[in-house]
């Protein structure tokens, strides 16, 4: 088996055990659902339980049968991954805080940053996002958009 | 029963003030399908107000309501096969063959052919509406939590066609999908299931955060990765239509999905988006034995989207016919009858031939409106690819947030949405397609709801579920699209076996 097959073959394998441990998790918490009535015979209980037994099964089959993976992407593709989930976290954890305009402004030049534009032509496209964006989704459709301290 | 409705209503639907409304009622429809923020309701939530207070006559007011909702279906379809943000739930499954379609260059091949058969959709199903209304309207009567659980065994059935070479990856999809319809209140006991205490999961996980999350933030992970890796290009734009052997080679597909989507349609609590997974899976079940769907195939693409179009047309029939709506869109639209003092129900087509046929003959000019206005338009869409990805990708990203946050005025769910897009990504690298997991959330909650909703009314017999005849019926169909594919690849490999030499 080559190096690639055997890795693809771990990763598989990491996510089946990932995927039974879950089902575990769901499961248990699925019995511990508190409700003091219920008109059917199965309960808001037994839907879970059935579904959690069925998660585990299928997770043994693929700890079994890992299939095949697709390349993962490298320490670059992974920090540049990580940087657009947390700059868009951020802008919308400070939606609410700062405003709409400002908030996609700051995404939007990130993202055109990450996508290979220049400081300049990211900060043009941030800015003019951010305007359309907040014309079409806020007074034009009359959408409720935050607003900021600013107002927008 | 008599059509004299129909020629009432032509006259109606062709005053030159309707075809006006209806026309910019198309137009708007259109657009609001197309941002993944604003669906048919919301459109025609805000336009209600507007059409009563202005004083346009009920039938006018219900035309461009009409207009606006099936316009929405049409829409729809623009953003899933050029971004992979569906702009409606019933556009799912459009992004599954027409977003690759996008990819490789077909953008403008698949936003016509995706307008061809919401035309076909649209227009076999206003004609089945014409004729069959009423005696449809039974059909939405009989379905009682038992056939409807058994109509979701049949569609789970049908699932059978998306498993691939890995059908334990098709398969832990689809549970994952159930699963995520259990989290938020059970409507049958009043608990509250997988919230640890976060009033946001209390409604549970909304349909268009999950396909938001799933599809496009997904996607914009994908495509940094190719950016770091210079693999990433700009993507070219033929502009070829498709041919007429291609739009003939859609038709029969197309009929298909119309007839599954009209009858989802007419049954209320389904909708677009069952109507649209439920024809894709059958259509690739009949049709896909060469695995091209999932991978730009014209009829994986056509038969979501007649049958989108097909159950929002479909939809009219429980409202018109019994007062019950078929979808929350229809919902909607029985409010504004009850506004204009209606009362919906079989007679309605006796008493108003006006507004029903005014209503439906709308429909027949609406479809043809919403073609050519569609048509010349795909080269305008198709062109928007040619952006660079520095501008588009912000873009998808902005709609993405929007989509959530104007829906729900949740940052929490905009959170959740990122948080799906992570847990899809690693899928799609493991592996794993996404429709499977979005067929198990779209038909896994009407089926735990049904089933439960049906022993309670037996008392726990099982024997409900095997009562009816309309049961019996779906259950013979569950089966035999299971058994009816196995037995005949036997059959063509024996006789295949048979005829080469020894």
């Amino acid at each position: 088996m080559s190096d690639l097959a055997q890795r693809q073959r771990r990763i598989g394998r990491i996510a089946a055990g990932v995927l039974m441990a879950f089902a575990v998790f769901y499961g248990v918490f699925g019995l511990m659902i508190e409700y003091s009535f219920s008109s059917d015979p199965i309960g808001p209980r037994g839907f879970p339980a059935g579904l959690a037994v069925a998660l585990f099964a299928l997770g043994a089959w693929y700890w079994l049968v890992p299939g095949s993976t697709e390349e993962w992407p490298g320490q670059e593709g992974r920090i540049a991954a990580l940087t657009f989930l947390v700059v868009s976290a951020a802008c919308v954890l400070a939606m609410d805080w700062i405003g709409f305009v400002p908030a996609m402004l700051v995404l939007m030049t990130a993202i055109a940053r990450l996508f290979g534009a220049n400081w300049t032509l990211a900060l043009v496209n941030g800015a003019g996002q951010a305007l359309l964006w907040w014309l079409l989704f806020g007074p034009l459709l009359g959408g409720t958009l935050p607003k900021g301290p600013l107002g927008f | 029963m008599s059509f004299d409705f129909l020629w009432q209503g032509m006259g109606v639907a062709l005053m030159p003030q309707n075809l006006l409304i209806g026309l910019v009622g198309c137009f708007l429809g259109t657009i609001i399908g197309c941002l993944p923020a604003i669906g048919p309701i919301n459109g025609i939530a805000l336009l209600l107000p507007i059409a009563y207070t202005s004083g346009l006559p009920a039938e006018s007011a219900l035309i461009l309501l009409a207009a606006v909702y099936y316009g929405a279906e049409y829409g729809g379809r623009i953003s899933s096969i050029l971004l992979n943000v569906p702009g409606d739930a019933g556009a799912v499954m459009t992004a599954v063959d027409g977003y690759p379609m996008a990819r490789r260059g077909e953008a403008a091949k698949a936003l016509a052919i995706s307008g061809i058969s919401s035309f076909y959709g649209g227009m076999i199903a206003v004609i089945a509406m014409t004729f069959l209304a009423v005696p449809l309207s039974w059909l939405a009567i009989k379905f009682g939590p038992a056939e409807y659980f058994v109509l979701m065994v049949f569609a789970f059935a049908t699932l059978g066609s998306m498993v691939g070479h890995e059908p334990v990856k098709t398969l832990l999809g689809c549970v994952l999908g159930l699963m995520l319809t259990t989290i938020g209140l059970d409507a049958t006991s009043g608990a509250y299931r997988f919230t640890f205490d976060q009033p946001e999961l209390h409604d549970g996980i909304e349909f268009i955060i999950l396909v938001i999350g799933l599809f496009s933030i997904s996607e914009v992970l994908l495509m940094l990765e190719s950016q770091v890796k210079g693999t990433l290009k700009p993507l070219a734009v033929t502009g070829s239509y498709p041919s007429w052997a291609e739009i003939r080679y859609i038709w029969w597909p197309s009929v298909r999905a119309t007839v599954i989507g009209f009858i989802i349609g007419v049954l209320p609590g389904t909708g677009a988006s069952v109507a649209s997974a439920v024809s894709y899976t059958t259509e690739k079940r009949l049709s896909d034995k060469d695995g091209t769907f999932g991978k730009g195939d014209i009829r994986g693409l056509a038969a979501p989207e007649a049958a989108n179009n097909a159950a929002a047309t479909g939809a009219f029939v429980p409202m018109l016919t019994l007062g019950v709506p078929g979808s929350g869109t229809t919902a909607v639209m029985l409010g504004a009858l009850m506004l204009y003092n209606i009362q919906p129900g079989p007679q309605l087509f006796v008493e108003q031939p006006k507004l029903v046929g005014g209503l439906i003959a709308s429909m027949y000019i609406g479809n043809i409106l919403l073609l050519i206005m569609n048509l010349p338009m795909v080269q305008v869409f198709a062109r928007m690819l040619l952006m660079p990805n520095w501008i588009l990708i912000p873009g998808i990203t902005a709609l993405s947030i929007l989509g959530v946050y104007t829906a729900y005025a949740s940052v929490m769910s905009v959170l959740i949405m990122f948080g799906i897009g992570i847990i899809g990504y690693l899928l799609r690298k493991l592996g794993f397609d996404m429709a499977p997991i979005v067929l198990g959330f779209v038909l896994g909650k009407v089926m735990e709801v049904n089933f439960r909703n049906a022993l309670a009314l037996s008392g726990g017999e099982f024997g409900i579920f095997f009562s009816s005849t309309l049961s019996i019926i779906l259950w013979i169909m569950a089966i035999a699209i299971v058994l009816v594919p196995i037995w005949l690849r036997r059959r063509q490999a024996a006789r295949a076996a048979a005829g080469q030499p020894a």
